[in-house]
């Protein structure tokens, strides 16, 4: 802040304005900044569940509609959980918001990190249950256009690869200085192999599948992006299963892509920024924010963070990425 | 509805940014022959009244064409500002200048009384309807944008705060003529060449321009240095402070209104 350079941020009306000079900031290290902009994404995601919608029993109902499709065991609690927060609507959701606002400010918060990173570990892995219904991953509903395997599960996911702590000191990436290269690896792999699989479940490959998703995510936004979803829509309208075919090979692409050399590694990232860019857009219309009523901005902005998380340090350039 | 009790805590917060606001510019005594006034503090003053009065209807004061000329003029000055700063510091200047985020604030406010005013209920959240508000995606980059500069504006004063030494800045080669921002700075100490100054501590090899620039700042400002709750009104940690809370509350007032 230039509140320091000049000394408090009381700069002078009366002065040579623009001649305060900054100082040379101290370069940010890779792994703090994307924790800040995770902290960031967590302190949208308060402000969202504080919207009006969210006090209203629409949002018990969007609760409880994610036990549609789930075993009983899984979906009996997310009812249970869905009658009690209509029934204290408004303490419950504001609980939930401040929980939410209290793990980004504890990240951004050089202190509080851990806590924070922990707490949002915890909070991630029971609103993937009672929050999303494990993403639909076993009700066959969940799509990657969709934010499967769970926006949420991916909040945990990069808590855990942005731990502010150094297994290997020469780590290929900042994913891999918490838990290591061949962990950090495995779980990209899991992850992006997984969309891969959804993206090929019947429900997701039928000619109108793709379609309709992305159709369906006209309503309530602006114009510009409607009319971006209705092109994107009628592109790939009866070509469900080419269009998940692509989707997959893509992802199959970027899952492989750790264990490449360094600049195919490089690429298979850019790859799946610009996958995560156009989910974002297309399929998940910017989580539907525009629209009101959106707890998060799903899965998009996440994935790319993720992969960023991947990018080749330059300490280690010329090994694998 | 978000609940009214929600609004009427900001609206509160908001009504203590202002109270520090004042303080700091009493405390700065402008109105003296020589005195520095704060173009942040003075933005910080207005954008604090007029949220206030958006989230709490009782707390209106001026009416919304008023508001809409103050943000419109608050966004040319801190725009000068942010294009002057540029042109000394580089691109560097947007994301870490502090005319920066008061730029955003600025033109977020006027966005907001104009895409209010426009809307049926008029301006004040209590007369927004959900799908009121003009131009969501505005409203959707004004917030991705303030959250950003929150969170920023956090990991700094957290990093400065509690380790000091990794904070400190060196002035070492800083042309003497660059310097003369500190004569406006706040009061503060100088200490075997470490400008103390609030939570930051500027050390480093000063040149003596800067020496002599920074020593009328500890003694015209003030006299001495500031202690208690002077030195707190003063310091940098509560100018951020304030910027935190109407950066995450007016980021909470553009997702509310979309």
């Amino acid at each position: 802040m230039s509140e320091v350079a000049v000394a408090g941020g009381r700069t002078a009306w009366r002065g040579r304005v623009g001649t305060e000079v900054q100082p040379a900031g101290a370069k940010l290290d890779p792994r703090r900044a994307l924790q800040l902009v995770l902290a960031a994404i967590w302190l949208l995601d308060a402000v969202l569940q504080y919207q009006s919608f969210m006090y209203t029993k629409a949002f018990g109902q969007m609760l409880a509609g994610t036990a549609t499709g789930n075993p009983s065991v899984i979906g009996r609690p997310i009812t249970w959980d869905a009658t009690l927060v209509e029934h204290h609507l408004v303490l419950i959701n504001t609980i939930f918001a401040t929980i939410q606002l209290v793990i980004g400010l504890g990240i951004a918060l050089r202190p509080t990190v851990r806590y924070a990173l922990a707490l949002s570990v915890a909070w991630a892995a029971g609103v993937w249950w009672f929050g999303e219904g494990l993403g639909g991953v076993l009700s066959g509903a969940a799509s990657p256009l969709n934010g499967a395997p769970g926006a949420v599960i991916i909040y945990a996911l990069l808590a855990v690869l942005l731990w502010p702590a150094d297994r290997n000191a020469l780590a290929p990436c900042t994913a891999a200085r918490a838990v290591g290269a061949p962990m950090a690896r495995g779980l990209w792999l899991v992850l992006w192999l997984s969309l891969a699989y959804f993206a090929l479940t019947p429900a997701n490959r039928a000619p109108q599948a793709v379609s309709g998703m992305i159709s369906g995510m006209e309503s309530g936004n602006p114009g510009w992006l409607a009319a971006l979803d209705r092109g994107a829509a009628s592109l790939v309208s009866g070509h469900g299963l080419a269009a998940s075919v692509t989707l997959a090979v893509a992802f199959i692409l970027i899952a492989a892509g750790v264990y490449l050399p360094a600049p195919a590694g490089r690429a298979t990232l850019v790859l799946a920024i610009v996958v995560a860019l156009v989910i974002w857009v297309f399929g998940e219309a910017f989580g539907m924010i525009m629209a009101g009523g959106a707890t998060d901005p799903n899965s998009g902005p996440l994935l790319i963070l993720l992969a960023l998380s991947y990018w080749p340090l330059k300490a280690t350039k010329g090994k694998a990425g | 509805m978000t609940p009214a009790w929600i609004l009427d805590i900001l609206a509160a917060l908001m009504l203590a940014v202002a109270a520090v606001s004042v303080a700091r510019l009493g405390l700065a005594r402008p109105w003296r022959k020589g005195a520095v006034v704060t173009d942040t503090d003075v933005s910080h003053l207005f954008m604090s009244i007029a949220m206030a009065g958006m989230l709490a209807s009782g707390l209106t004061t001026l009416p919304s064409a008023a508001w809409e000329v103050i943000f419109a003029l608050l966004a040319v000055w801190f725009g000068y500002r942010v294009v002057s700063d540029a042109r000394s510091n580089g691109a560097r200047a947007l994301a870490g200048g502090h005319c920066a985020p008061h730029l955003v604030h600025s033109m977020a406010m006027l966005y907001m009384f104009l895409a209010l005013a426009a809307a049926p209920g008029g301006p004040g959240m209590g007369g927004a309807s959900a799908s009121a508000l003009k131009y969501p995606t505005l409203a959707f980059a004004f917030a991705l944008i303030l959250a950003g500069y929150t969170i920023w504006d956090l990991d700094q004063l957290s990093g400065k705060r509690y380790s000091r030494a990794g904070a400190s800045l060196s002035l070492a080669g800083v042309p003497a003529g660059t310097v003369p921002a500190l004569a406006g700075a706040e009061p503060g100490v100088l200490v075997s060449g470490a400008l103390v100054s609030g939570d930051a501590v500027v050390s480093g090899d000063f040149p003596e321009t800067a020496r002599s620039e920074a020593r009328p700042a500890e003694t015209t400002d003030a006299g001495a240095a500031p202690a208690g709750v002077t030195a707190w009104l003063l310091s940098t940690g509560t100018t951020v402070g304030c910027r935190i809370a109407m950066g995450a509350t007016m980021a909470f007032m553009l997702l509310i209104m979309i």
